[in-house]
């Protein structure tokens, strides 16, 4: 490891040390410099909402396919069966950023609406709703044929809480959220029109909190939040002016009175965009 | 339209005021025949046999289902909302839909005017098909003659009180109509309320089979 990125790692390493969090991993790849960064980035977090990148990815592998349309229509019904004895539960509608989902129970709604809500607002109905259409099994074969399996445990939908009682996750690291973002930065995800598509959609991610909050205004983030009592994450790919964009995903774990999830994320993003930035930083 | 036979409007007098043609299921094309599976039998839960529907409604467009009342409250396209786990030829237009489909709409109607307000039949709710993602154990939804309710007025069918009161009016106010009760298990509802009339075959008069 060179120099710089040594004294880059140690930087994440005090922000860890001071912040509180149980753990952090992080993974950044730069289009720019192809520098590579990968801190505790092979340790597995629970997935919390950016287990919804994933899905996304699975949703327009149905539509790559032809099995969904953009404009394919999904009945809004808030009835899901735990992958535990199949005993049925809902989404609490308070746990959606927004009530547009909740608002059309009964109704339908267009697959790219729901992806839409699923990642920009974390809607969890419409995350459990297209999970429903197109299936785990699928997701999971669709990152194993774009090879981007490593690192991804799906088993379930979201808000599963006696799946969550009896330890069954979703599960996630670091690199395994890098990868799937590399790849749809780069316009590898089925097409590069598709690529863009879904790019579009994480750039209308609503919770800045995280990566985007300590960057300058000029800076675009496409990107997915997640957050549970235990956890904070943040994960994207930022665009800065006149250079490659640099992916960058932080996990973090926390005790549940855990504070300053944010602005830990947020700084540690701050730190790696002045080093990609800025120069060689202090040893 | 398909090149299928057709009975309403050969006999002139049928219904004037109801645009929609009559299908004989068995005539149409192979896709078509294969999602409804017209006259088919079909197994119930207990396993008992029953006769799927062999004559439908044609349903041109979307635009004309948006016009055409079944009811004074209800509208056709109410009855024939489905997502993307309808069989795919039975999501675009013409679509085909069970003759009883008129006698769950009048019964409807009658519950409207019971319930004093807007009735909501929810998506994959009305008709659906055999072949519907959804549809199992001879569903009563592909007979035309079922329909889920998740709303009604501002009341939203999802908890026990509000189920099991407007199943008590559905059931007093239509004789012989059957709710599905409260509950988690299979065969039971518990985010709308299911009623439905029965295994009723409609068979349009001017049918010579």
């Amino acid at each position: 490891m060179a120099a710089r990125e040594r004294a880059l790692t140690s930087q994440i390493a005090k922000i860890e040390e001071e912040s509180g969090a149980k753990a952090i991993g992080v993974a950044l790849h730069d289009a720019e410099t192809g520098l590579e960064l990968h801190y505790k980035a092979d340790r597995w977090f629970h997935a919390a909402s950016t287990i919804k990148v994933p899905i996304l990815l699975g949703v327009f592998a149905a539509i790559d396919r032809g099995d969904l349309l953009p404009h394919s229509r999904v009945h809004v019904r808030n009835r899901f069966l735990s992958v535990v004895e199949g005993v049925p539960f809902r989404v609490e509608s308070g746990r959606d950023a927004n009530s547009a989902v909740h608002n059309a129970i009964g109704k339908m709604m267009r697959v790219d609406e729901l992806a839409y809500h699923m990642i920009t607002t974390s809607s969890n109905l419409a995350t459990n709703l297209l999970l429903g259409v197109i299936g785990p099994d699928s997701v999971n074969r669709t990152l194993k044929e774009l090879d981007v399996d490593d690192g991804i445990e799906l088993k379930r939908g979201v808000e599963d809480e006696l799946a969550f009682d009896k330890g069954i996750s979703n599960m996630v690291t670091a690199d395994g959220l890098l990868r799937i973002l590399v790849l749809l930065s780069e316009g590898k995800a089925f097409s590069p029109a598709l690529s863009r598509r879904m790019m579009d959609i994480l750039h209308g991610q609503e919770f800045n909190q995280g990566i985007p909050a300590r960057l300058p205004k000029g800076a675009r983030v496409a990107h997915k939040t997640g957050e549970i009592s235990t956890v904070a994450h943040d994960a994207g790919v930022i665009y800065l002016p006149k250079r490659k964009p640099y992916v960058l995903v932080i996990l973090t774990e926390w005790p549940p009175e855990g504070t300053g999830r944010s602005r830990t994320i947020a700084t540690i993003s701050h730190t790696i965009y002045e080093f990609l930035t800025q120069g060689p930083l202090d040893e | 339209m398909s090149s299928s036979a057709v009975f309403a409007g050969d006999a002139g007098h049928e219904s004037p005021n109801f645009p929609l043609r009559v299908v004989d299921g068995l005539t149409l094309p192979p896709e078509y025949r294969k999602a409804l599976r017209p006259g088919e039998e079909w197994k119930d839960a207990t396993g008992r046999g029953r006769q799927l529907p062999r004559y439908f409604y044609e349903v041109p467009s979307w635009d004309s289902a948006m016009k055409i009342e079944l009811a004074s409250h209800f509208l056709l396209w109410e009855f024939i909302q489905v997502d993307v786990r309808e069989a795919p030829p039975l999501r675009t237009f013409p679509r085909y839909v069970p003759c009883a489909i008129t006698l769950l709409a009048v019964c409807l109607e009658r519950f409207r005017e019971a319930v004093g307000t807007m009735v909501h039949i929810s998506a994959n709710g009305g008709y659906r098909s055999p072949s519907h993602r959804f549809s199992k154990n001879a569903t009563l939804h592909s007979w035309g003659t079922a329909a889920n309710i998740y709303r009604i007025g501002d009341t939203f069918l999802d908890n026990r009180s509000a189920i099991e009161r407007f199943s008590l009016i559905a059931r007093e106010t239509l004789p012989g109509i059957w709710t599905r009760p409260y509950g988690a298990p299979s065969g039971f509802a518990e985010d709308h309320l299911h009623l439905d009339l029965g295994y009723v075959l409609s068979v349009p008069r001017d049918v010579k089979s």
